[in-house]
């Protein structure tokens, strides 16, 4: 009998590894999952070069920053790349600030989904019966509400939100489609060997959930919340187009409410069209990664051999 | 019958989860900053105004007399008055309703035949170019960002082009005229509808395409396919006759699961285009500070939501004959 | 003139691994009012025999060799929209009732009427629907079920409307591919005796494919033998039944319970069917063969006729 402990980690780790290369060797092989990497790089770059504009010169500042030759909504020239917006600050500065914006909400509404969701879909799993019933009884209901109008009623309650209330809230409507994949996967290990092995071993009910099941759920969890992350997107930015964002944050919807409530959105094109552009490539770029995961996570959908 | 005990089960669940979503929403009301009277009761009526309706609204109960007051309220219509309108609620957003449901059942019911007659085609042509053509298009229209998809085409189609008007519901000369008859108004209103539903309908037929093809892929391994060919038919038949009819009911299950989306995109079409909707008037009041408006607004937009559910979940049993019988 | 004669028919499919060998060199014929029937285990080809003599092979499946002569054509040259024209009036198949064979969201009645109508397009729906009344009474199905849906009726009510929708047209001859698996043992008796009896007032020829060869020995004049792709023995089902020749066939027979005749142990056939995108040379059977010799895997084993009707793919099944 060898002793099996210490290489039972290390080959759950090399399962890892020989799962995730074999993974991406799929992934790399999807045309969609090709082009969708691609744009969040771009995104991604765009997102990080937000910061080089205010350090070259003060007048780009996204919110703040103003040219002292012009006050008004300019076209693209030397100066201002992209033109300027109605109170002359530089649009292009605003565009990439826009970029860091949107993966901040992004990447937190969906950090904080999974997190819920997986906390939540693992205790109903494997609680079951009353608990299991009552969460997914909640999870229907939150299901079936209008995230984008929740958001509304509550900041007509509680007044304009900022940019963390916002992420906050979304995240608090997406955990529902996290908790029943979640719970699903949860199910089919509540009844598996080890599980009952470490049950008899004496292993409290916490300690089974967090050691033995939360590691073999999370992964999954993460890869399906990639292309989830979109909706928080468009949500943060159709709050800020309606008016309801954070004043304080330059994001593509804020700058689509400024074109549209200064009235400039027929005369100014250059304003008009990039943040809209972005926020559309950006949903699709995920959804395609979204596409592209799940060729990876179910072998049905690859392509099968087709004839020669 | 089956259906009919289905149906009452599924209404028994909406009263419940409405029930919640009032209770939900009373609580959040006291529990927010402020003064919940001042929120519910415009300070500029007149004194004598003021104590009725807070009597009526039975602001100054204690909290759960204050409840029963509430469910009683919403079950009698009486939402308050609105701070803008200076009218009570349920006129305004009863004579806001109809708009609404007229924008959007058209725009889904539309995208939902468009998206499945399209998604069976470009599933029958897989890996053309017509195929590639449609897949991309209706990933390209699904995730385009709607308002700015409406600003676009109201750029182009109202404004440059001129061919319909840029916002509204109706032309008040039209409407106005004593001697303009139905079908002028109906056309009118035809008219104003066209951008608003083409932007709804462009953002949803994507989506219902996309399934439709992926689900009329898998119908085609299915056993009794190879049993239709193995009866001789022809493979026309077999795609529509066999094969469709089994590929959309995912797509009715998923117009099912995206009502909370296609609300939302709703409310956002009608605010562009100043349709005179439900949901243009939740962000118009919730932007005005006008509560009262504000929350029978949002009420009735669930009450839109989860019976936009039950019909779906209808319209799939009646679909579905493994459910019915 | 028998009525399906089969020469050396060759099947394969093209998958990510390879191409595989479904089906090789398979012979046979069958007169009219015959059945036949083919016996193997999982993935020997049997059912891959049964869609290639319909034409209803998969989009990355090839017919590599040989001929099906049915009715004196071989069937192999017809076009896309004959074949479709013989499928079902001439040919046709009964499916597994546990399979999804049966459409969920249309009616049966509609179902059967359906192949009755694509055939006969003179005839009017009225007339169509008379007639599924009588082949439900032929099949023994209540007629006031004819309006239900599939997944209303059990297990063998499924298989009797598959039966039934088969016999639609009145074909000279019916596949039927495991029409019996999934269903308890009573039912399946019935469901036999019936296919027999339907057999002897039409006339019609059956090819039985199952793996359970207490079936096909059943209802079958002539059984054939199939492992891995092969034919490995034919004969009258007496002849292979009473006097089985191959290994394999031995092996099988030994691992089936026997009512009568003296209590033998069962031996089940150690080792695993052969893979057949790189089928092994010689022999298939060879490294799960209790008279393996050398010379096994050197060459093609060569038929051995064994009577005028009995044949067995293998050298050294005359030996003693």
């Amino acid at each position: 009998m060898r002793e099996e402990r210490s290489d039972n980690r290390s080959l759950q780790r090399f399962r890892w590894i020989a799962r995730f290369r074999e993974g991406w060797a799929i992934y790399r092989q999807s045309l969609l999952g090709r082009i969708g990497l691609s744009l969040l790089v771009m995104f991604a770059l765009m997102a990080l070069l937000s910061f080089i504009p205010p350090k070259i010169d003060p007048m780009y500042e996204p919110m703040t920053g103003v040219d002292p030759e012009i006050s008004h909504s300019t076209g693209p020239s030397k100066k201002h790349w992209l033109g300027t917006d109605f109170m002359g600050r530089d649009l292009l500065s605003q565009l990439l600030a826009g970029a860091r914006v949107a993966f901040m909400v992004g990447v937190s509404a969906a950090f904080m989904s999974i997190f819920l969701g997986t906390a939540i879909g693992m205790t109903a799993g494997y609680m079951g019966r009353i608990v299991d019933t009552l969460l997914m009884r909640l999870a229907d209901m939150i299901m079936v509400m209008p995230t984008l109008l929740v958001v509304l009623i509550l900041a007509a309650l509680f007044g304009q939100l900022n940019i963390w209330a916002i992420v906050l809230i979304i995240a608090l409507f997406r955990w529902p489609g996290v908790s029943r994949v979640i719970r699903a996967q949860t199910l089919s290990l509540k009844h598996r060997p080890f599980i009952e092995a470490a049950k008899v071993a004496g292993a409290s009910h916490l300690r089974i959930i967090f050691r033995h099941i939360m590691p073999n759920v999370l992964p999954l969890s993460f890869l399906y919340m990639t292309f989830r992350v979109t909706s928080a997107i468009i949500i943060e930015a159709a709050l800020a187009f309606l008016g309801f964002g954070d004043p304080g944050t330059v994001s593509w919807g804020m700058m689509l409410q400024w074109v549209w409530k200064t009235g400039h959105m027929f005369r100014a094109p250059y304003w008009l069209l990039p943040p809209g552009i972005c926020i559309s490539l950006i949903t699709l770029s995920f959804y395609m990664l979204g596409r592209a995961m799940d060729e990876v996570l179910d072998p049905r959908l690859r392509k099968e051999g087709e004839t020669p | 019958m089956e259906l009919w005990r289905y149906i009452s089960r599924r209404l028994v669940q909406i009263v419940i989860i409405f029930f919640v979503i009032l209770t939900v929403l009373f609580l959040l009301f006291r529990l927010a900053p402020g003064d919940p009277v001042e929120r519910m009761v415009d300070p500029t009526m007149t004194r004598e105004d003021v104590q009725r309706l807070i009597a009526q609204l039975g602001l100054d109960q204690p909290v759960w007399i204050q409840y029963v007051y509430y469910l009683k309220n919403f079950c009698t219509g009486n939402f308050g008055y609105s701070f803008h309108y200076g009218q009570p609620v349920v006129d305004i957003i009863w004579n806001r309703l109809p708009n609404t449901i007229i924008l959007f059942t058209t725009s889904i019911i539309l995208a939902a035949l468009v998206g499945v007659f399209l998604g069976k085609i470009a599933s029958w042509h897989k890996g053309t170019k017509t195929d590639a053509f449609m897949t991309i298009g209706a990933l390209i229209t699904h995730t385009v960002f709607l308002p700015w998809l409406a600003l676009i085409l109201i750029w182009v189609f109202a404004f440059k082009m001129g061919w319909f008007p840029i916002n509204g519901m109706i032309s008040e000369e039209i409407w106005l005229d004593p001697d303009a008859g139905m079908w002028a108004k109906l056309l009118d209103v035809i008219h104003h509808m066209v951008l608003p539903l083409t932007t709804l309908f462009l953002i949803h037929f994507g989506s219902y395409l996309l399934i439709m093809r992926s689900s009329m892929l898998e119908t085609l391994k299915e056993d009794y396919i190879i049993t239709g060919r193995a009866k001789g038919l022809t493979e026309k038949v077999i795609r529509n006759h066999h094969a469709a009819p089994n590929a959309a009911l995912p797509v009715v299950t998923s117009v099912g699961l995206s009502l909370a989306f296609s609300i939302n995109g709703g409310a956002l079409t009608e605010t562009v285009f100043t349709w005179p909707g439900i949901g243009r008037e939740l962000v118009f009041s919730v932007s005005q500070n006008d509560y009262p408006l504000a929350q029978a607004s949002f009420l009735l937009i669930a009450i839109v939501v989860l019976l936009s559910n039950l019909v779906v979940d209808i319209l799939y049993a009646y679909l579905d004959p493994r459910i019915r019988y | 003139m028998a009525l399906l004669e089969v020469e050396n028919l060759s099947v394969g499919y093209h998958t990510k691994k390879g191409y595989l060998h479904a089906v090789e060199g398979v012979s046979f014929s069958l007169d009219e009012g015959r059945s036949f029937g083919f016996v193997g285990e999982s993935g020997c080809g049997k059912t891959t025999l049964g869609m290639a003599l319909m034409g209803l092979l998969p989009p990355n499946g090839r017919v590599t060799g040989g001929r099906i002569i049915f009715q004196g054509e071989d069937l192999l040259k017809k076009t896309k929209e004959e074949m479709r024209r013989i499928r079902w009036k001439e040919i046709a198949m009964i499916f597994q009732a546990a399979m999804n064979a049966l459409n969920p969201v249309h009616r049966i009645l509609d179902q059967i009427s359906e192949a009755i109508l694509t055939h006969n397009p003179s005839l009017d729906k009225k007339e169509a629907n008379k007639q599924v009344e009588r082949l439900f009474q032929l099949v023994g199905l209540p007629t006031d079920r004819m309006r239900d849906y599939p997944h209303q009726y059990s297990g063998g009510m499924k298989q009797r409307a598959i039966i039934a929708m088969a016999l639609a047209c009145q074909p000279k001859l019916i596949i039927a591919d495991e029409p019996t698996t999934a269903l308890d043992v009573i039912v399946q008796d019935q469901i036999l005796q019936e296919t027999e009896s339907l057999q002897k007032e039409f006339g019609i020829s059956i090819i039985f494919i199952s793996h359970d060869i207490s079936i096909v020995a059943d209802v079958s004049h002539n059984i054939g033998i199939m492992y891995a792709g092969q034919l490995v023995e034919y004969g009258t089902r007496e002849e292979v039944f009473d006097n089985p020749m191959h290994y394999y066939t031995k092996a099988l027979l030994a691992s089936y319970p026997t009512l009568t005749g003296e209590k033998k142990r069962l031996l089940p056939i150690p080792g695993e069917s052969p893979n057949l995108i790189k089928p092994p040379l010689g022999c298939r059977f060879c490294d799960r063969c209790t008279a393996a010799g050398s010379t096994c895997q050197i060459g093609d084993p060569e038929w051995m006729e064994i009577t005028t009707s009995h044949y067995a793919l293998c050298g050294r099944c005359m030996e003693r």
